[in-house]
């Protein structure tokens, strides 16, 4: 059967680098184009749904540094991203810190909740690690639903500030808080991006294309791979964080399974194994979302779940990842084309 | 009539252009009077698509659409408000996108006001927004009692009924009428704790007794073990707190263990729609609280027959709710002569209202829980059915005095 | 003492309804290696289906049993040619991530369609009333489900273990290589294994349309669940399906008699111990993973 399955397994999740690295110009233009739409998003985007669209992107990062990078399909991230959501909020409400504290907080906690159910999970590989998961963020919110004194049970945890040193536009204006939170959402991007780019990171995508020869060189495959959880928990927290003090509450929503698909259905849209792919498909969805909300249609899984399974049947490398393979097989061609004439 | 008509039309027609030339001219200014942007905005708050789009959903915006045209034909060309607009959205249940929305419909749509926000923490979220942005909110379809209680603002109502409501109607009701032993079944979460709890009171109050409450699993699938539970002491009155589609799980299978006609079943929440969509035959015999029922009397008739009209089925409380809250709204606009946020509340706070909605309707100053009579009724045996709809027999009706809790300690204005 | 009988008979009771939606899935795993997230839509759409064809063509319980399952073997023998085929041979994540868009897709489909209040159904005559024996009392319908679903498990064993039909897909189970090898066709028998187990997921729901509320999301936290149970019997292993469906049902049972508050939770932490122990399940097989 294992061998089967290996036989199986298809290298398209392989994350090839985005740009050969001959032109590292062209990879700091893009970085530069990437930060200029994440700066230029609330101006032409209501910046609420900016936010939510920063923080799915974070969202979506965490889950593809283990799916995309390491080979894990993890459907519990909820746990991580609901649980930070919490903490973060009861930080803000109890403690009266700056909101950036309160979400590294936040993040923590949802490391801290990573250690044992990374633990457990990564004892198990493909499909059975995917269950796994979503049965431990099944956990998580039967006991957040419990836990009413804490999390006020299905009323959510509400009126969570937005302090932030007394400054009054970011504490109650949308549009400048987008500016003041969107630093803890790139500071989560960057630490993955440092964490692809490292030989940390090459050892994840060792691990995942060949784990028997990844263990035969010496790498003790359990530990990284418990290692990138966490990793992730604390990326999946920095987003859910900022989530909750964008909205100033935090709901059972946050912690359910179907936020867990969500991440999932954004991160393989957009393009597994590249970091770009993850805002892309957060901002996909999640403007598609609030444009049918107001449209009288109702049925978002109808379109969503069909472009999904467009791209799971046809287009496996997601948007980002078609996009730039079709790029480059122009490039290709124009080039091969210019050396026959 | 018809020049009536043509002449409003003509009033929307001029004053909109009158608000293009305004934002051609590139200042607020022009837009003259009393009415910010030069129209009222009610922005429409609900679930469109999941659990709820029966009992309220896009059907209540056609409610609020009939409000509006009521104030228009009672005040025809002395209405404050002559430029009236709806906006809606779906919130599918979920808190974040409830409060994105109502951002967006306080914000962007220059929404006046946000109806109706079923689901407690999308209201709460909501309300949490209408204290921030200072825009009226009135909610109908949620049940919580922090809306009035420790979440209470100053431009948040709480409309149409809550849980102490629901309660004590059918808790003490029902004992009065001879149903003194309970086992009251609940789901173990804060809404189902919160039922538990008042309907033990109500009920220890009333003089009955509570044999046992059991806790079940939320949300939950099987409930024959509890039902084995609850009929162990065998009570004359099994009270069940579960709502939607937990609450259809527990009655299939309380039919199923035979107990139908046995034993008294009491539902804690309970919509028309429920009876609707499960068959009358199985809830028959039920009773619960309701917070407004179509078929009450003649005056509700007639307003449920022109409701019927536009959309072809009968209007749940959500829908008569709605449609009094937007029209009490807008009266309270034209007492105040401007749709100033503050203005309004000042109309509508301590106001007494009779509507087709509110019978002795008062809207309580100090927590903004808008009092009125609500009724313990029946659910009809299939034979007495005469048409679609025709579910309820009212037994009693709960005076507002009564039917409502005192001012919650927690509400801090 | 008797109580604790009541509470045995009831988790049975649950169990055999578990085991028989469980089974649907271990089947299609098993075969296909592929785990179909759908499985609680296509529970649900077995349900939906009954309720709708009692009310439009006033078909009774009866024939839903017999209909329905039909009907779902069809929609799942189209689910596989259209669908599910093209990523057989790749990383079976691919098909959870399919099945997972097919439900999206058919829950909001039905929502359109049928509403989201719940349709009406019927306990069908003759399955009303109680079956009392000394102190314990089941109602007669839950009685029927139970036999009902152990008979079912029953036949699928049978036919797994003693046709030829069976030999050959337990073989590609075990071994699809040397199946192969073997000059069996393996390929001819995936399309209607994923239809049959699909079918089992219909039947199950014609079971539930009685005693549960009939709406688009009945399945939706009912396929978390079904995923524990197979998780704790071993994927892909039938008789572990069965095993731990009756494990589970008496889990919840004795969880909401004795601790209602833990009663959902209780069922995931007997599946982090069985992930614990014994990683690949009580009856999965070592390599399996």
């Amino acid at each position: 059967m294992s061998e089967q399955l290996t036989a199986r397994a298809d290298l398209e999740l392989a994350g090839e680098p985005v740009i050969p690295a001959s032109r590292p110009g062209l990879r700091w233009a893009m970085l530069a184009v990437g930060l200029l739409v994440a700066l230029a998003l609330p101006w032409f985007i209501y910046p609420p749904v900016a936010m939510d669209i920063a923080a799915w992107a974070l969202f979506a990062i965490s889950v593809d540094l283990l799916l995309g990078y390491t080979g894990l399909l993890s459907f519990g991230h909820a746990a991580f991203w609901g649980t930070s959501a919490y903490v973060t909020g009861l930080i803000a409400i109890n403690a009266g810190v700056p909101f950036p504290l309160a979400v590294l907080g936040g993040a923590l906690a949802a490391m801290a909740l990573a250690v044992p159910i990374g633990y457990l999970s990564v004892r198990r590989t493909g499909i059975y690690f995917a269950m796994v998961t979503l049965a431990f963020a099944q956990m998580v919110y039967f006991i957040a639903n419990q836990w009413r004194s804490l999390t006020g049970g299905e009323n959510g945890l509400q009126g969570i500030p937005k302090s932030f040193f007394g400054i009054e536009a970011i504490e109650t204006d949308s549009f400048y808080f987008y500016y003041a939170a969107l630093p803890v959402i790139l500071l989560g991007v960057l630490v993955a991006w440092r964490a692809v780019n490292s030989p940390f990171g090459q050892v994840l995508v060792a691990i995942r294309d060949n784990p028997a020869r990844a263990r035969a060189l010496g790498y003790d495959v359990e530990r990284y791979k418990i290692m990138v959880f966490v990793l992730s928990a604390g990326l999946a927290g920095l987003a859910g964080g900022v989530f909750s003090i964008s909205h100033g509450f935090a709901s059972l929503q946050e912690l359910a399974w179907t936020t867990s698909g969500k991440v999932v259905l954004i991160t393989v849209l957009g393009g597994i194994g590249t970091l770009w792919g993850g805002p892309i498909g957060a901002g996909l969805v999640v403007v598609l979302e609030d444009r049918l909300a107001s449209s009288g249609f109702n049925g978002v899984g109808i379109i969503t779940g069909a472009i999904f399974i467009v791209i799971v049947l046809a287009f496996r490398h997601g948007i980002w990842g078609t996009a730039r393979n079709g790029v480059a097989a122009w490039m290709r061609r124009r080039r091969s084309g210019a050396g026959g004439s | 009539m018809h020049r009536k008509k043509t002449l409003a039309l003509a009033a929307t027609a001029v004053s909109g252009s009158l608000v293009l030339a305004a934002c051609g001219g590139g200042g607020p200014s022009a837009s003259g009077g009393k009415i910010s942007d030069g129209k009222v905005v009610l922005g429409l708050l609900n679930d469109q698509s999941g659990v709820y789009k029966d009992l309220s959903g896009p059907n209540s915006k056609v409610a609020i659409q009939m409000a509006i045209d009521d104030y228009k034909a009672k005040y025809g060309d002395k209405a404050v408000a002559k430029d009236i607009e709806i906006v809606t959205a779906d919130h599918q249940n979920k808190p974040d996108i409830a409060n994105t929305k109502a951002q967006e419909m306080y914000d962007r749509d220059k929404a006046d006001i946000i109806l109706d926000v079923p689901t407690s923490s999308a209201a709460l979220a909501v309300a949490n927004q209408a204290k921030a942005k200072k825009k009226l909110f009135i909610d109908i379809g949620a049940g919580t009692t922090a809306l009035t209680g420790k979440s209470c603002n100053k431009y948040t109502f709480h409309w149409a009924y809550d849980t102490y409501m629901l309660a004590h109607g059918t808790g003490g009701v029902v004992v009065k009428n001879g149903g003194k032993k309970w086992s009251i079944v609940y789901p173990d979460y804060a809404f189902g704790q919160d039922m538990n709890k008042s309907f033990t009171a109500a009920v220890q109050q009333a003089g009955g007794t509570i044999q046992q409450s059991i806790p079940t699993p939320f949300p939950n699938d099987n409930f024959a073990t509890y039902i084995t539970k609850a009929q162990s002491t065998n009570p004359d009155v099994i009270g069940i707190m579960a709502a939607g589609g937990d609450l259809i799980n527990f009655v299939k299978q309380f039919n199923q263990a035979g107990l139908q006609g046995k034993t008294d079943l009491a539902v804690g929440l309970m919509f028309i729609t429920d009876i609707h969509s499960l068959g009358v035959d199985q809830f028959q015999g039920t009773k619960f609280t309701d917070a407004w029922y179509w078929n009450f009397d003649d005056q509700n008739r007639a307003w449920a027959d022109k409701f019927k009209e536009k959309t072809g089925t009968r209007p749940s409380f959500a829908h008569a709710g709605n449609y009094s809250a937007a029209l009490q709204y807008l009266e309270a606009v034209q007492r105040a002569g401007t749709d100033d946020a503050d203005a309004v509340v000042k109309q509508l706070e301590g106001k007494k209202i009779n509507d087709v909605f509110l019978r002795n309707g008062e809207i309580r100053a100090a927590d903004h829980s808008v009092l009125h009579d609500a009724y313990l009724v029946q659910v009809k045996n299939k034979s007495e059915v005469k048409e679609d709809w025709d579910y309820e027999k009212v037994l009693e009706t709960i005076p507002a005095q009564e039917a409502f809790g005192p001012v919650s300690g927690d509400c801090k204005m | 003492m008797s109580a604790f009988l009541q509470y045995t008979l009831q988790g049975l009771a649950a169990g055999g309804f578990y085991a028989l939606a469980a089974l649907g899935l271990a089947v299609i795993f098993g075969v296909l290696g592929v785990v179909n997230f759908s499985h609680g839509a296509c529970y649900m759409l077995g349900a939906v289906a009954s309720a709708v064809l009692l009310d439009t063509l006033g078909l009774s319980f009866w024939w839903a049993l017999l209909v329905v399952p039909v009907l779902m073997f069809v929609f799942g023998v189209l689910m596989e040619r259209l669908l599910v085929q093209w990523l057989l041979r790749l990383d079976p994540l691919y098909n959870f991530l399919l099945t997972f868009g097919i439900t999206l897709v058919l829950v909001d489909l039905v929502k359109r369609r049928y509403g989201v209040s719940g349709l009406p159904y019927q306990l069908p005559p003759g399955l009303d009333g109680r079956v009392t024996v000394g102190s314990v009392s089941l109602s007669l319908y839950q009685v029927f489900v139970t036999l009902f679903a152990v008979l079912v498990c029953v036949a699928v064993w049978a036919l797994l273990t003693q046709t030829r039909i069976g030999m050959i897909v337990r073989a590609s189970t075990e071994d699809a290589e040397r199946s192969r090898a073997l000059g069996i066709n393996v390929g001819r028998w995936v399309t209607p294994v994923f239809g049959f187990g699909i079918g089992l997921a219909g039947l199950s729901g014609v079971l539930a349309a009685p005693f549960r509320a009939i709406t688009a999301d009945m399945g939706s936290n009912f396929v978390i669940i079904l995923f524990a149970v197979v998780v704790i019997g071993g994927l892909g292993s039938i008789l572990g399906a069965v095993v731990a469906g009756f494990l589970v049902g008496l889990v919840e049972a004795y969880g909401q008699a004795y601790a209602p508050s833990f009663a959902q939770v209780l069922i995931f932490v007997l599946m982090a111990l069985v992930v614990l122990v014994r990683p690949s399940g009580l009856f999965g097989r070592e390599e399996a993973a």
